[in-house]
């Protein structure tokens, strides 16, 4: 009686099985993109290697879907600005391009879409979507919001320690630094000299100075922008050590670090005048092309080093998510485009084009680890990150700024940074209390 | 005998004059009027409310926004007798007579710098005088001086940048004023006194007061709005030392996305401008 029962319900599992499969087998983006044939979706791209890889790749899925993808190409710094401007006017933008500290600010204004909307549309969605082959952290820091997922992980990034074998061979070191302390201490006296600099830390007066710079050294050393009332935690002893080591650590940068923003530090790195650097594995193309680079051959990667409260690496990237200001056609479109820019099929493709996919399954091929020499580092970096390494809340833009202001005025000892950290943190504190994060009005969330 | 216009041909010939600036100036300043008065941030929609001046009081009580109007004008107070000083002794030298065609060549090479793009001329700044690869520091010797990145060489340079694109502008408005001076009245002069200043102060000045007044308006104007330059070569940076008012109110109104307080900094700049203008015009303009 029981084995029938088991029988039968293998049986029956087996036939839902094939049923599914045959179901699975007959879905193809081209199928499924029949209704939207001829509709153009609008979205905003960066002028980084990760666009042009899916830029090319772009033919492939207008040919096989009929669906026109229209990309409006801004730098960084103007990409929020260009956004938040067509989603307040009820503009063009189908897709939403979202760095992760702007998807609180996003979803709060529904500008976006949760994904949801669309998983439930079997017509249309992907059965090959597998949410969880994305890296869990990636997948919760670059595109969920307060428990809900709106957008897919598009382009990763994490920090990631670039380091010139050569010259840390030259200077008796067989292996890079473990510790940020071993940086400073052991390989910052040892590599900086004759017009060399043993480091450089992207610091300029923009995001790079929040998310590459004064949040780099706050969390190794067990600091953070918040306590848990969500109170400036600058002033801690943690927040003050990470950031009097940075004061430390400018003795091993080159001058006027606070004007060097990324293409900056690359170029001194690729140029053999700065031995190491932290920045995005997205960097990584540039820094190993003879073209680009005249150190080429030297370039070995390794995660972050640690802090006294362990690696906590940089941790950016973007996502992409339906905007619901584009009608259904136009968001059934974006949502077919979404999933094929990140699908797994095509991580493959991406990663050979210059992207970083953020699908587990893409890395799985050891042989990878020896042609891309930041995927162990990259992945073992998206086993240690924090999500909230830069709040995400929708009053990021407003807090960013004033991090961007005071840190560079700490760095250039303007003020101390006990001094810098009590201005950030009451102003950040006002900017919170008007949002109603004191008041109960607003949950803590981050 | 006048000759009699109605009403009609007045408006006719007035009114779309009246119409575009109103739909082009007037109506995003009454805007802007209605924005400040409200707690408006972008990003915050949903939370639009009335909240009287309070915008007003945030930004005149606010240090940051006097620290960048007294960067401002420290810059205007710097660049702007650089200007006139240079400015004049071109006209003066452009003025002498002899030498046609190398004066006419020299008089279009002056249009040059201001017909360069502000942004342009922002992105030149930064390989120019890039620390190690610029042609500046090359050009002192290998000079290693770092421009971008330090606080007060950032203004320098951005002094710099000012003056050589608009010194040739100063130039060519003195120059229309020297060519008004009666050739009778100036060739008199010279005859009773060779001392160049003699004539320069009696004789002339007269004459490039209007014009001077002019570029006086004109540059605190183009000076407060300053921003593309300043933009693309040093984003207000290191630190705040290159943040002007106009960077500031772009970045208050744009990368902060609070178009309420960016708008009340906007209005105290107009009204800041205006009253500049008018001691501009009531101390120095004379008619001749």
């Amino acid at each position: 009686m029981k084995l029938n029962r088991l029988l039968c319900s293998v049986a029956l599992a087996s036939v839902m099985a094939t049923g599914a499969l045959a179901d699975d087998s007959d879905w193809s983006y081209k199928k499924a993109a029949e209704p939207y044939a001829g509709t153009t979706i609008d979205v905003v791209f960066l002028l980084r290697p990760g666009y042009e890889a899916i830029e090319a790749m772009l033919p492939e899925f207008e040919n096989e879907t009929g669906i026109k993808v229209n990309v409006i190409k801004h730098p960084y710094e103007n990409a929020l600005g260009e956004q938040v401007r067509d989603f307040v006017a009820g503009g063009d933008l189908d897709i939403a391009l979202i760095d992760l500290v702007w998807i609180g600010n996003f979803a709060e204004n529904d500008w976006i879409l949760p994904i949801e909307n669309f998983t439930s549309n079997a017509a249309i969605t992907d059965p090959d979507l597998d949410l969880d082959d994305f890296f869990p952290l990636v997948l919760d820091a670059f595109g969920s919001w307060n428990g809900t997922v709106y957008g897919l992980p598009f382009d990763n990034y994490s920090g990631l320690l670039f380091y010139n074998r050569c010259m840390l061979e030259e200077a008796g070191f067989d292996g890079p630094p473990q510790t940020w302390t071993e940086l400073k201490d052991t390989y910052g006296p040892a590599l900086t000299k004759d017009g060399k600099y043993a480091f450089a830390l992207q610091s300029k007066r923009n995001e790079t100075q929040s998310a590459d710079s004064f949040a780099r050294v706050l969390w190794p050393f067990g600091g953070s922008f918040l306590d848990e009332e969500f109170k400036s935690n600058l002033n801690s002893e943690e927040s003050q050590t990470g950031l009097k080591f940075r004061q430390d650590l400018m003795q091993y940068m080159p001058d006027g670090i606070v004007a060097y923003d990324h293409a900056e530090a690359v170029n001194g790195f690729a140029q053999g005048d700065v031995a190491m650097i932290t920045e995005w594995s997205a960097f990584y193309s540039t820094v190993v092309s003879p073209d680009t680079s005249s150190v080429a051959d030297c370039v070995e990667i390794a995660p972050e080093p640690k802090g006294p409260a362990g690696r906590k690496p940089a941790l950016g990237g973007f996502s992409l998510a339906v905007a619901s200001q584009a009608d259904e056609a136009e968001q059934a479109a974006a949502w077919l485009f979404i999933q094929w820019a990140t699908s797994k099929a095509n991580a493959l493709e991406y990663l050979e084009r210059g992207g970083v996919p953020a699908r587990q399954s893409a890395y799985e091929d050891p042989a990878l680890a020896e042609k891309y020499k930041f995927v162990p580092a990259l992945v073992e970096s998206w086993q240690d990150g924090v999500p909230e390494f830069r709040p995400r809340f929708a009053e990021w833009p407003e807090i960013t700024e004033i991090v961007q202001e005071w840190g560079t005025k700490i760095m250039l000892g303007e003020v101390t940074t006990e001094e810098g950290a009590q201005e950030i943190g009451s102003r950040m504190e006002t900017v919170l209390e008007d949002a109603g994060y004191y008041s109960g009005e607003k949950p803590l969330a981050q | 005998m006048r000759a009699q216009v109605s009403r009609r041909t007045i408006f006719a010939f007035i009114g779309p004059a009246v119409f575009g600036l109103a739909i082009v100036g007037i109506a995003p300043l009454l805007y802007a009027g209605w924005t400040s008065l409200h707690f408006f941030n972008l990003t915050k929609l949903k939370r639009i409310k009335f909240i009287g001046l309070e915008n007003y009081w945030s930004v005149l009580t606010d240090e940051v926004f006097w620290q960048a109007m007294g960067r401002t004008f420290f810059l205007l107070c710097t660049a702007l007798p650089l200007q006139i000083a240079l400015g004049l002794g071109i006209a003066l030298i452009l003025h002498k007579p002899g030498l046609g065609l190398l004066k006419t060549l020299a008089r279009l090479s002056l249009v040059l710098p201001m017909a360069t793009t502000y942004a342009v001329v922002g992105l030149l700044g930064q390989v120019m005088f890039n620390q190690k690869f610029g042609v500046v520091n090359q050009l002192m010797g290998g000079a290693n001086i770092n421009w971008i990145g330090d606080p007060t060489n950032a203004f320098a340079m951005i002094i710099f940048w000012d003056v050589w694109q608009w010194t040739p502008f100063v130039a060519l408005v003195l120059l229309a004023g020297l060519t008004m001076v009666p050739g009778e009245v100036e060739e008199a002069a010279r005859l009773e006194t060779k001392s160049w200043w003699v004539v320069l102060r009696h004789v002339q000045l007269p004459f490039l007061l209007p014009g001077l007044v002019a570029v006086l308006i004109l540059r605190t104007a183009d000076t407060l709005k300053l921003f593309d330059m300043v933009f693309t070569l040093t984003r207000g940076g290191p630190g705040s030392s290159t943040e002007f008012i106009s960077l500031m109110i772009q970045r208050v109104g744009f990368r902060g996305f609070d178009q309420g307080l960016a708008s009340a900094q906007a209005i105290i700049l107009l009204i800041i401008t205006i009253v500049l203008a008018q001691i501009y015009i009531r101390v120095f303009y004379k008619e001749v």
